[in-house]
């Protein structure tokens, strides 16, 4: 992201800011992160 | 007990309610809102899962006061889980304030949050508690604030200074 639009974040009200941090936990809750097999690794490095 | 019912949305004005009525029930001295919350409130946001609130203990023991921080909190429909105590689902840790963090607590800018008022750290105390911390995060939070931020550079030195702490090298 380009640091303009981080810092128009940034500056954003206090409350606002929350609810974004409430948005991406919710995000984070749904679509958590798959840890990576070790088949999936060699996949990849077959590509 | 009062319900405490899971939250969609982070329940901060609840958690901030809740310190105040910490200092109310003549539980804590004073209290401030520290650690990535605290972050947030001059940089951009960033998923975060819980909120440390820094206090200042009457009970002068080796507990703080923690116990009876807990059940009065418990009274009010907070759950316990390991460290934390939950509210609607949402995590919060309470922290004893001590040396750099007390002078956190104290020098707080206060704010009104949803018509809460509080208190939160001021970035410059944010940096310096990263600085003694110095895990990779906190020197990623330095980053974040001294690039986002706006503080008070002198103020900044001398707190540094005041508690023996030097900025990681980028």
């Amino acid at each position: 992201m380009k640091a303009e639009i981080r810092q128009k974040l940034a500056r954003e009200p206090f409350a606002e800011k929350i609810r974004k941090v409430g948005q991406l936990v919710r995000l984070a809750k749904t679509f958590p992160r798959r840890q990576m097999k070790r088949g999936d690794i060699r996949q990849k490095a077959a590509i | 007990m009062a319900t405490n019912p899971p939250s969609d949305n982070l329940p901060l004005s609840e958690v901030l309610h809740a310190a105040n009525g910490l200092v109310a029930a003549g539980l804590i001295e004073d209290w401030a809102l520290g650690g990535a919350l605290a972050a947030i409130y001059y940089v951009e946001p960033f998923t975060t899962y819980d909120a440390d609130i820094f206090f200042i203990p009457k009970d002068t023991g080796l507990t703080a006061g923690i116990p009876a921080i807990y059940a009065h909190l418990q009274a009010q429909g907070w759950q316990v889980e390991r460290e934390h105590l939950l509210i609607r689902g949402f995590p919060v840790q309470f922290l004893a304030a001590n040396g750099l963090t007390e002078e956190a607590v104290r020098e707080a800018e206060r704010i009104e949050y949803e018509g809460v008022p509080a208190k939160v750290f001021r970035a410059e105390h944010i940096i310096a508690i990263a600085a003694s911390v110095g895990r990779a995060k906190d020197k990623a939070r330095i980053e974040q604030i001294l690039q986002q931020a706006d503080f008070d550079k002198t103020y900044l030195a001398e707190v540094l200074q005041r508690h023996k702490l030097k900025l990681p090298t980028p």
